[in-house]
Formats: structure tokens, C-alpha cells, sequence
């Protein structure tokens, strides 16, 4: 399933959640809420914000996980959206795009599901700022519990969220989470580009000072 | 519907069930102990740990408490199912052998008891029985029926057939007629005569994992819950069964319970019990999702005010979502059980109370006599 956010709203998504829905019989009740956000989307001129609720609505819905054991290996429970030993017990992933450089997919499983972002990289500076911002995190994976500690190819960093997570942690606390880091991670990395800038300017003026 | 007591146990609670009296509770803490309550549904009551039954090594899936021979059993992730026995004080373990390789998932008394059936992760369901002679209990194995977990269990009231659900996205009924246990004139039902492991019939009616199926007081129905958030109700079953299935705008259910032959409650992941009843046309549906959902005008008011407030001034940070009235659960519920004493039971008598357990280690008994007056029109 994928689903495109522009930012004049005037597409038919319905028919494009329709259309999924009639391919994708084991996530019709995620269509369902897809399909409400993006009702949204026509009375908003901020495409952040119907894009953070696509993504907060679909999560809510995709977020119903339960201990479920492995049925290929004995005695053995892991998450079934990373190994993807049994088919039957993964649905439908769904990828949510704001443009083509932003977009997030969600892949969920009976006692798993993994988010993985691609945030905006306008330039080069912006591609070296991400990286080594999102590696920083990634190292310290360990203290945000959720956090996977390698991003799924294509994407710039992956949560894995589990139903021990659920257990210990409310639902929509967790989806907060997920939701308010992709807020923060543009507005960061916007202020370390600014940051760096202002700093080159900085520089480049104390240097070019000399020859005066 | 209002919540009679609700009680905070533990983190989170796999299963629980109730004794033939209702003065104990056996749940399980998510871990490899089972733990009896000294309880009661009285909303005032204080509950009591007095037992700690420890013989599994991996997490609790399932317990039932049979009423009339006071016996649990329990099944377990560690492929093993224990029978406890109550010997003066002391809650005695007998294994039984289910011969599965994977997960024991779920489990179930026959209502005569002499049987059980454990539904379990190798996609087999065992249909376990006494063996005087031998002093055990013996399982027999239904296979290569389901292509996924078997994720419930449930025996009709006639004792030899079981219906199950599984992550494959189906329920089937099986006949569990077991020669020697079951007396000769039992194997005729609605399907003629039937052997042991035959599926009787195969519903197909869920797109998602099929879980929590249930009979109804005389069978004549069997209710399951779908993960793409249906419910389907199956009547008459036997050669033609007829099938009825909604659609919720909610989150999926996990568990069902038939209340009385024409009235049901389901929970899951909403937290909050729903309750569904049949018209005389023989249709179901909703009744109330319960009390609690229902956000006041004044908080709805308010609600909006701040939406339109924050789509205003689009710049600022994404409005707080209307942070749900919270729910007597706050996590999704597990488990549905009746509370209902055997005195009662025998006497046919509808249940009028339940209890829900789920994901955030609460018991919540529910008391259907205590309603509002939307309920108290509602027949049972």
C-alpha cells in the first residue's frame, strides 16, 4: 500500500484506499483510518500536520500487538516483522510519503511493528547533518528502548516497537514518541544547518579579515 | 454498564478464572506463576494472594477452573499443561503430556469435565482425557487441519464438539468424540455420526487472525472476533449453518463471551467492553460501547475549541489529540470470563456479571444489574 500526501489536497485518496483495501484483505481496519486522516487533509494548508496525523492514525491502528510465540522455532518469541517466518501473521505494509524525500513505513505484525523514517535531505550539508545526527541516536539505541539500532535499508532510522513495549509502556505515550521525533528531527536539523552556517560565515569572515 | 471492583494485580495479566463459588481467582501475573486471589465480585472487596502455583518455565497462556471437580489447568509457552488438584491445603501439579513441539496457547475444561482441549502454536489442537488405569492424562491430537496457531479453544455444551480460531483467519468446529470417555449415543449431533479429528465445518468469514470463539448457553450459536476489527456470529450450527458478520469502526476485539442466547460482550483492543444483542430478526448488533466513551458535551466543547484553536495557528505544535476519557482499562483486554456460581449455572440462569483482564494487570468485574436506564430497557 502506498499512499502520497500532496500539498493541495485535491486527489482522490478514496479511491486509492478503496483500491487498497480490496488487495489487501488482512488491513482493512487500517484503510479505515487512513482514510479518516486524510479526510483532514483538505481543510489544511500545513502538509506537516495532515502527514504527522496519516501517521499518528495509522499507528493507533496498527499498534494492536499481543505476546504471540514462534511457531517455526521451539521456545522461541521474537518479532515476527523481523524474521518473517510466517507469512500469514504479518499484514500489509504501508508506506506514507509526504514527498519523495519524506515518507515512513509502517510494517506491522502480530507481536511487532517497525516504523522506518526517511527525514527531508534537501543538500548535501543536509545529508551529512542527518547522518551523523540519526547515527548518534542509533548508538545510543539501548536508552530509547524502541529505537532499532540499524535503520531498514532505504530509510534513515527504524523503530521497533513489540508487545513487551506495549505492555510496559500506554499506547498513546508511545505513539507521541514516534509522532513528536519526526516534528523534532527537521526542526533540528534545520537549527544545526543554521548553526553551521552562521559558524562558516563566522570563519570565513575571520579569515578573509586578515587580507584587509 | 458499570465497573463493579476494579483491581490493579499486576503489570499485565495473560488469563484468569473463577472457582465454582466465586471466592478465588486464579490469574496469571505475565509470568510462569499462577496466582490465586482470595476474591469475590463485590465491588467493596479486598483481594488476596493465598496461593502461588510455580511448575511452568515460560509464560502463562492459559487457565480454567472447573467448577464441579474444583480442578485448574493451565497451559504454558514451555509446551506443557499442569493439572492442579486442591490435597488439604496444597495445590498439587499433575504434567500432562500434550506431545506438542510449540507454544500451548489456550485451554479449555469440556463442560463435563472429563475432557480438555489445548490449542497451540504447532497449528494442532490436543484433546487430553483420564486415564483411570494409568493414572494420567492421555492427549490426542487433532493435526494438519489449521495452516497457523490455534489461537482459542471452546467445547459446545454437548461435550464432543469444539470449535477453534486461528491465525490462518478461520474457525472450524472439530468433533472431539473420544470412544471410551464419551458415552456411545453422544456421537450423534446435528452432523449424523462422527469420529474423532473430523472438521465438521470450516468458516471463512474473517479477513484478519481469528481469535476468542465462544458457544452460546445451548450451542445453537458460535460467536468469533476477526483482527480486521469484525465479529461474526454463526446460528444453527450444524449441516447449514447460517453466518452474520459486522463490521466495527473500532479497534479490533480479542475475546467474546455469550451473556445469554441473545446477548454478548466482546473486548479488545478499544479497552473498553462492548455489548451486542440479537432482534427478533435474528440480527446483532451493537448496544452500547459502554458508558465511559461517551464524552461529556462540555468536554466535547472543549475539544473542538481546542482543535479549531490549533488549526488557527497551524504553526504551532500539533494540537494535544483528545486525550481519551480514560477507560476503566488502559491497555487492550485479554480475557472475558464469566462470573457466574455453579448453583447458578445449573439453574440456567443467564450471566448477569463478568470480568475482563487484559494488558494493563487490572480485573475489572462488570455488573450488568447495575445499569443505566438506556441498559435497563434492554431484555436479556
Amino acid at each position: 500500500m502506498e499512499f502520497w500526501l500532496p500539498a493541495n489536497g485535491a486527489v482522490d485518496f478514496q479511491a486509492q484506499v478503496l483500491s487498497c483495501n480490496s488487495s489487501s484483505s488482512s488491513s482493512i481496519h487500517l484503510g479505515f483510518h487512513v482514510l479518516h486522516c486524510l479526510w483532514h487533509l483538505s481543510n489544511m494548508a500545513n502538509t506537516l500536520r495532515p502527514y504527522l496525523t496519516c501517521i499518528r492514525n495509522t499507528l493507533t491502528a496498527a499498534m494492536c500487538l499481543q505476546n504471540f510465540p514462534c511457531q517455526e522455532v521451539e521456545r522461541h518469541n521474537k518479532p515476527e516483522v523481523e524474521f518473517k517466518t510466517s507469512r500469514e501473521l504479518l499484514l500489509n505494509p504501508i508506506l506514507i510519503c509526504r514527498n519523495e524525500a519524506e515518507k515512513c513505513l509502517i510494517e506491522a505484525s502480530i507481536n511487532s511493528l517497525r516504523i522506518s523514517i526517511k527525514v527531508k535531505q534537501a543538500d548535501e550539508l543536509e545529508n551529512i547533518l542527518a547522518k551523523k545526527f540519526l547515527r548518534f541516536l542509533s548508538m545510543r539505541a539501548e536508552s530509547f528502548q524502541v529505537l532499532r539500532r540499524k535503520p531498514v535499508q532505504g530509510y534513515d532510522i527504524s523503530f521497533l516497537i513489540t508487545n513487551y513495549h506495549c505492555e510496559e509502556m500506554s499506547k498513546h505515550k508511545l505513539i507521541d514518541f514516534v509522532v513528536t521525533f519526526m516534528e523534532d528531527i527537521d526542526k533540528e536539523i534545520s537549527e544545526l544547518k543554521l548553526s553551521v552556517n552562521t559558524r562558516g560565515r563566522l570563519v570565513a569572515t575571520e579569515f578573509l579579515r586578515q587580507f584587509t | 454498564m458499570a465497573a463493579g471492583g476494579v483491581h490493579q494485580l499486576a503489570q499485565c495479566i495473560t488469563c484468569h478464572a473463577w472457582n465454582a463459588d466465586l471466592s478465588m481467582v486464579a490469574v496469571c501475573p505475565n509470568n510462569n506463576e499462577v496466582h490465586i486471589y482470595q476474591a469475590s465480585p463485590s465491588p467493596t472487596s479486598a483481594w488476596e494472594c493465598i496461593h502461588v502455583l510455580q511448575k511452568h518455565d515460560q509464560l502463562v497462556s492459559g487457565i480454567d477452573w472447573a467448577p464441579m471437580s474444583n480442578k485448574i489447568v493451565t497451559s504454558s509457552h514451555d509446551r506443557n499443561s499442569y493439572v492442579w488438584t486442591l490435597e488439604g491445603n496444597e495445590w498439587q501439579p499433575t504434567l500432562v503430556i500434550l506431545r506438542l513441539n510449540r507454544a500451548a496457547i489456550s485451554v479449555d475444561w469440556s463442560p463435563r469435565e472429563n475432557k480438555f482441549a489445548v490449542g497451540s502454536g504447532a497449528m494442532s489442537v490436543c484433546v487430553c482425557y483420564y486415564e483411570e488405569d494409568n493414572n494420567w492424562w492421555v492427549s490426542k491430537l487433532i493435526r494438519k487441519k489449521h495452516h497457523s496457531t490455534v489461537t482459542s479453544v471452546a467445547w459446545h455444551p454437548n461435550n464432543v464438539l469444539l470449535a477453534t480460531t486461528s491465525t490462518d483467519c478461520r474457525c472450524r468446529v472439530f468433533s472431539a468424540y473420544v470412544k471410551g470417555v464419551d458415552a456411545r449415543r453422544d456421537a450423534t449431533t446435528a452432523f449424523g455420526d462422527i469420529k474423532f479429528g473430523e472438521q465438521l465445518i470450516e468458516l471463512d468469514l474473517a479477513c484478519g487472525w481469528a481469535f476468542g470463539c465462544h458457544w452460546s448457553p445451548s450451542g445453537n450459536s458460535l460467536a468469533f472476533v476477526g483482527h480486521d476489527s469484525t465479529i461474526h456470529f454463526v446460528s444453527d450450527v450444524g449441516p447449514t449453518p447460517r453466518a452474520h458478520s459486522l463490521s466495527l469502526r473500532h479497534l479490533p476485539l480479542r475475546d467474546v463471551l455469550f451473556l445469554s442466547e441473545t446477548r454478548l460482550v466482546a473486548g479488545g483492543f478499544d479497552c473498553n467492553p462492548m455489548l451486542f444483542e440479537i432482534d427478533q430478526n435474528g440480527v446483532w448488533y451493537t448496544t452500547t460501547f459502554s458508558v465511559e466513551t461517551c464524552i461529556s458535551i462540555f468536554e466535547y466543547s472543549l475539544y473542538v475549541f481546542a482543535a479549531a484553536k490549533g488549526r488557527f495557528k497551524w504553526l504551532g505544535n500539533e494540537v494535544a489529540e483528545l486525550n481519551l476519557p480514560s477507560t476503566t482499562h488502559e491497555n487492550c483486554i485479554l480475557t472475558i470470563a464469566p462470573v457466574i456460581s455453579l448453583v447458578e449455572k445449573k439453574a440456567e440462569k443467564p450471566v448477569t456479571c463478568f470480568s475482563t483482564s487484559g494488558m494493563d494487570g487490572r480485573i475489572v468485574v462488570w455488573d450488568m444489574n447495575n445499569l443505566g436506564d438506556v441498559m435497563a430497557r434492554l431484555r436479556l
